[in-house]
């Protein structure tokens, strides 16, 4: 027996590892809207731990992401295993037309309640807050508010991410006009003193850090990578608050390798994607992850209220009205 | 030798045209049609239906109307209509004043120079648009040392419906360069040695012969351009987005990004505004060509007849004009390629290669795409090659009606502005086909499609007039001595259009290298293409890392051009565009 359980302990422990091992490879495709540079990064950590799991990519802005996701659910061929996209607004969405997959024990464990959706579609990865860039070369006196940003002279050097392109601007833009202090006539506040908008984030950080605006309406990271890498350019957190996006990774329902999919969300929300994303200059969203140098202690920002089932409601009508404002 | 003479004699040319069609040359049309029918006719017929339907209300054409009563929709109309013909004034003049400069000049290098005029082709407009920024704007790697870069915090002066019409025209000068260089070098010596000999002057040659003579391929390249700007979306996202200059491509493919499916219709809607303003002009073009072509007889093709200052302006023109509008936003490119950070200065303690090492060397994504986009282009060019060939036979040759009707279908997909094209295919592509129960959405398939379809018309176009110049008794000889079909074709035809079908076929690989717009809306992972890591890696805010991709793409095309020149001198006279 003792013989017996020497030769068959090993064996079964051996077949459980390997049936395990069996359930973690193959091929998961993620649809992103993290930058590229970023994503590559990312698989490459990913694949140090799960080095039998091949990650495809698929990545665009937020909204151009979700209009390819609805052509290919239309052809009744959806490609995506995984979605890791900037705003729990379009995956509210997709989570009322039925698209993602419950993933009940997905490890939430020192995950801030807000990031986790009631029904465990989707999970908060990040925090990821809009605020203000500004060219060093160009601007002596830094704003320190988003009123600043309509006074006469400021106003005409301003760009901003569209809601057209950008999950993070829809965001942004559904946020402050549900501010009573800001509300629509804000925006067209701005749209009077000339300022514009662009595509997305990337346009925005193009435009400050090459000059050709002053300001411009941001997303933290994007503005303080550029300042890290040298671009003359510097950010501000605005008093009356910031706008914040959490960058949720959700599972696409009737993906063909669910073990796979949700060993990638697992490891989304462990301890080494956090360390990564940090890296990479986002907010950590677990307990007990530094953010990285320079940046606010999360508890110290003043974050903007905002009701996502009436910015769902409003989405087209946000949208309408800002590409009415601002043109696209 | 006597066989065909006695042959010829017994069945004379017009009676051998009434013989029925041999059921061959059916069959060949048949699968043609087929071919262009599915791959480039329906999807744009679902489009329209789409776009023609009734809205919401179920007013009959109320998708149109709604998107015409729209002000955005007008606005951007006349945006495009008025920077597409600015575009085109700056291509025809400059087009036709280089092509005169190159042909009747003895310019130096002349094969290097026609090569550089000629590279705004082999460029994406993406690509340019994004030298030209660099060029203009206020960290300009070349203009900034020189003090000549505009004061910081003034808008780039490109970000506007001049900037966008002058970088369209440049960038489709050589439709109309092409056009008037093949008709300066179609004119027969004789004809100039006899106004010489006549005592006519060298300036009057040129004004009252050999201008005249070039002034169909000029019409004809000039709408060509009007057409391509049209259609043209590097250009106006890179410069009309920001410069709040809307014109209709950029408006769909707002709308499109924005919105999603659900404003399929009246992006449609939009798209045959644009097919309107296209199809007018190309009637336009194909009247004015067989109103103003005048028949001239074949002899010694013309050589320079500039001399002294005249031919050293011409000269200094030709190099200055490539300067200014090739080598320079080139090299602001690879200056963008070489700085740390956008708006970061470049000197020599900034330059580093740490964009090419982070988006080539650490990203096996981007290694990939250069690996697809070689296989599509050379898939398309080759497919391309393969189906234009016969349908030029039957519509040059055999002067049949149904395949001419099939050619001018197969240009379709090379009108409609790319994004246009791609949604039609998405349209009819993305639910799986019926006999196979596949969806080729989402595939390699559908992109190496659509390819295909959309640049069909650069080969058949110079393989079509390449067999218009030959006599169709060559083809009729070999009927008459009973070639078969595909013999005739592989024996008589193939060789004759070899290097009008390789140069369209080359100009399809180069094109479809670096395409972005069909690609936009048709890659999927997998499958991303050069095009689309470029404009990606610009629309992250990551322009440098985009200038180091933009920069390998454009020297991977050089070096391919130069090869194939070293392989040009075996090749047939014609073969390669800058040789002639």
């Amino acid at each position: 027996m003792p013989l017996l359980a020497k030769i068959a302990l090993p064996l079964l422990a051996a077949s459980m590892l390997a049936s395990a091992a069996q359930a973690q490879e193959g091929t998961i495709t993620v649809y992103t809207s993290q930058p590229t540079d970023q994503m590559n990064a990312v698989i490459e950590a990913f694949n140090r731990d799960h080095p039998q799991i091949a990650v495809e990519v698929f990545r665009s802005g937020t909204t151009e992401l979700m209009a390819k996701l609805q052509a290919e659910f239309a052809a009744g061929n959806p490609q995506a295993d995984l979605l890791l996209i900037a705003d729990s607004v379009a995956m509210t969405q997709l989570k009322n037309d039925g698209r993602l997959e419950p993933y009940a024990d997905a490890p939430v464990d020192g995950l801030p309640e807000a990031l986790v959706d009631p029904d465990r579609t989707f999970f908060g990865t990040k925090l990821i807050t809009t605020g203000i860039v500004y060219n060093t070369d160009l601007v002596q006196t830094p704003p320190a508010s988003w009123a600043d940003l309509t006074a006469e002279g400021v106003a005409s050097g301003v760009i901003m991410p569209s809601p057209l392109y950008s999950g993070a601007a829809v965001i942004h833009v559904g946020t402050m006009v549900q501010q009573p202090g800001f509300g629509w006539g804000y925006y067209e506040a701005l749209a009077d003193g000339g300022a514009v908008a662009g595509q997305g984030n990337g346009t925005v950080i193009e435009a400050v850090a090459r000059g050709e605006k002053a300001y411009g309406i941001i997303i933290e990271y994007m503005a303080l990578n550029a300042k890290a890498n040298g671009s003359p350019v510097d950010f501000v957190f605005p008093q009356e608050g910031v706008s914040t996006i959490t960058q949720p990774v959700a599972i696409v329902k009737g993906t063909d390798n669910r073990e796979a999919a949700q060993a990638f969300v697992d490891w989304q929300l462990g301890r080494a994607a956090q360390e990564q994303s940090v890296a990479q200059g986002y907010f950590p969203v677990i307990a007990g992850v530094e953010p990285p140098a320079g940046y606010p202690a999360v508890a110290d920002l003043t974050i903007l209220p905002a009701d996502t089932d009436r910015m769902l409601a409003e989405d087209q009508e946000i949208k309408m009205q800002f590409a009415d404002l601002f043109g696209g | 030798m006597a066989d065909i003479g006695i042959s010829l004699g017994r069945a004379p040319l017009p009676g051998a045209r009434r013989l029925p069609r041999p059921r061959g040359e059916a069959l060949l049309l048949l699968g043609l049609a087929l071919y262009v029918g599915l791959f480039s006719a329906f999807p744009l017929l679902r489009l329209l239906s789409e776009a023609l339907g009734a809205n919401a209300e179920g007013e009959f054409l109320g998708t149109l109307r709604e998107s015409w009563s729209s002000r955005a929709v007008r606005r951007a109309f006349w945006n495009t209509l008025g920077a597409s013909g600015a575009a085109v004034a700056v291509s025809a003049l400059l087009g036709t004043a280089l092509a005169f400069c190159v042909t009747l000049a003895p310019v130096r290098a002349r094969v290097a120079a026609t090569f550089l005029i000629l590279s705004p082709l082999l460029i994406p407009s993406q690509i340019t648009a994004l030298a030209w920024i660099e060029l203009f704007g206020s960290s300009s790697p070349l203009l900034a040392p020189l003090g000549l870069a505009p004061t910081p915090g003034t808008p780039n002066p490109l970000y506007s419906g001049t900037g966008i019409a002058l970088l369209m025209g440049i960038e489709h000068m050589p439709f109309v360069f092409l056009a008037v260089r093949a008709s300066l070098l179609a004119v027969p010596q004789d004809l100039i040695e006899a106004a010489r000999i006549a005592g006519v002057r060298t300036g009057r040659v040129v004004s009252h012969i050999l201008l005249p003579l070039a002034l169909p391929a000029v019409l004809a390249g000039s709408i060509l351009a009007f057409a391509a700007a049209l259609g043209n979306f590097g250009v106006p996202a890179l410069l009309g987005i920001p410069g709040r200059f809307p014109m209709l491509t950029t408006l769909i493919y707002q709308r499109l990004a924005g919105f999603g499916p659900s404003v399929m219709g009246q992006v449609a809607s939009l798209s045959m505004i644009l097919l309107a303003m296209a199809a007018a002009a190309l009637c336009a073009r194909g009247v004015l060509v067989r109103r103003l072509s005048v028949p001239i007889a074949g002899g010694q093709p013309l050589r320079p007849l500039l001399r002294g200052r005249a031919a050293v302006a011409a000269g200094l023109f030709v190099w200055g004009a490539i300067l200014l509008t090739a080598v320079a936003p080139l090299l602001a490119l690879v200056g963008a390629s070489l700085v740390p950070a956008v708006g970061v200065r470049l000197s020599p303690e900034t330059a580093t290669l740490a964009n090419y090492a982070a988006t080539i060397g650490a990203s096996g994504t981007v290694r990939r795409a250069f690996a697809n986009s070689f296989q599509l282009s050379l898939g398309a060019a080759a497919a391309a090659v393969l189906i234009a060939i016969p349908l030029a036979y039957l519509c040059a040759l055999r002067r049949s009606g149904p395949a001419r009707l099939v050619q001018s279908i197969a240009d379709m997909p090379f009108v409609v502005p790319g994004t246009v094209f791609a949604l039609a295919m998405i349209l009819v592509f993305l639910a799986p086909l019926p006999l196979l129960g596949v969806s080729i959405y989402g595939t390699a398939t559908i992109l190496f499609l659509a390819y295909a379809a959309r640049f069909l018309p650069l080969v058949l176009r110079p393989t079509t007039s390449a067999l218009e110049a030959v006599e169709p008794a060559l083809d009729e000889a070999g009927r008459m001595l009973g070639a078969r079909l595909f013999r005739r074709l592989a024996f008589i035809v193939a060789p004759v259009v070899a290097p009008a079908a390789v140069a369209g076929g080359l100009l399809v690989f180069m094109t479809a290298f670096n395409e972005l717009t069909v690609s936009a809306l048709l890659w999927s992972s997998g499958v991303e293409t050069v095009g689309v890591m470029i404009f990606s890696l610009q629309y992250e805010g990551n322009s440098t890392g985009a200038a180091a991709i933009s920069t390998l793409s454009v020297l991977f095309v050089l070096l391919l051009a130069l090869l194939l020149d070293r392989l040009g001198r075996r090749l047939p006279p014609g073969t390669l565009p800058w040789r002639s």
